[in-house]
């Protein structure tokens, strides 16, 4: 479909044969990041004791996010605060800037996706590594499990911890192109049934896109929470 | 008229009360959606990164389709228990 097609904008770089090219994809990424940058600048400039409508929505995310990574992971993960904060403004702008007509969304790519998953993956692998050495092994072997089975354990255990980058870029992935798709879909509808039929899919279309804006802060608050409980096993093992 | 002072205390402790439902409520419901959309992916995510390990390494050791097959069970079977751990993480919630 139109709306998920990447093209080229500008000259095509390439660098050692890969392909960098700036398309429509990362102007969307500079997008968002400028959005969210521009949001908390006027969020944060003038520090009122009473805030103003801005300075609010900014303090809101901030204790968000603050709450959420102190419920979900503890105290340990305090120092984690920024980087958890930044990936859940970057799905949420991304998401919600997909949300506009003539947008691109740039997570409804499951490359995108996939590899800020992965860099969690790794992120969180490599400090439960730094933080309880080759100790951290031990959350592939649950206590309490009889010898014969302890095996068959840990490779399920194993494919467990495999699984989760998957699971955590195809949430998000699948949610947004689905919804995007639906949309295009019913819009579609409200053209072929003209001005007599098309009242009803028109309707459904304007309910789905207020689903779809849910759905768009849903999945960013899931991947931001998703990546406190990961850290969580990741600092705090008691398995 | 004036009111009493006890029923003044009385009135302070009931919002107070009212006020940390209304937000444990909202904060609990947002949880449960997220984990809700955790379930669903999952199980599948599991089975499909089960199936690859396996097929990557029946063409290691040349066993097609064996380790596909015994590592499709053994994803289902992660995939099982992700659920189930999600699902008793929901509970611990409540």
């Amino acid at each position: 479909m139109q709306q998920f097609s990447v093209h080229k904008i500008g000259p095509e770089i390439k660098i050692a044969g890969v392909d960098l090219s700036f398309t429509n994809a990362s102007l969307f990424m500079i997008i968002s990041t400028f959005a969210i940058l521009i949001f908390l600048f006027l969020g944060t400039k003038e520090r009122k004791i009473v805030p103003d409508k801005v300075q609010l929505i900014a303090e809101m995310f901030y204790s968000f996010v603050a709450k959420m990574i102190s419920d979900t992971a503890g105290s340990k993960a305090k120092p984690y605060f920024p980087f958890i904060f930044s990936l859940f403004m970057f799905v949420l702008f991304c998401n919600m800037i997909g949300m506009l007509p003539y947008s691109f969304t740039v997570t409804s790519h499951i490359i995108v996706t996939l590899i800020l998953a992965l860099f969690i993956f790794v992120a969180v692998t490599i400090i439960g590594f730094a933080k309880h050495g080759l100790k951290y092994l031990s959350i592939f072997v649950p206590s309490g499990v009889p010898a014969v089975l302890l095996p068959l354990i840990t490779i399920i255990e194993i494919i467990s911890y495999l699984s989760r980058p998957v699971s955590l870029s195809v949430r998000l992935f699948a949610n947004m192109m689905a919804g995007h798709t639906m949309l295009k879909v019913f819009g579609g509808f409200v053209i072929s049934l003209g001005i007599l039929g098309g009242w009803l899919p028109l309707s459904f279309s304007v309910a789905l896109t207020g689903l779809e804006i849910l759905v768009a802060f849903l999945q960013a608050y899931v991947f931001a929470i998703l990546t406190c409980i990961y850290l969580n096993d990741a600092l705090n093992l008691h398995h | 008229m004036t009111i009493p002072e006890d029923f003044k205390t009385r009135l302070k402790i009931a919002k107070s009360k009212i006020r940390k439902q209304v937000q444990s409520d909202s904060g609990k419901r947002g949880s449960f959606m997220g984990s809700a959309f955790k379930l669903g992916t999952e199980l599948v995510a599991a089975v499909a990164v089960g199936t690859i390990i396996g097929f990557i390494l029946d063409s290691w050791f040349d066993t097609k389709p064996w380790l596909m097959i015994i590592f499709f069970f053994l994803g289902a079977a992660s995939g099982m228990l992700n659920v189930i751990r999600t699902a008793n993480r929901m509970q611990k919630e409540e």
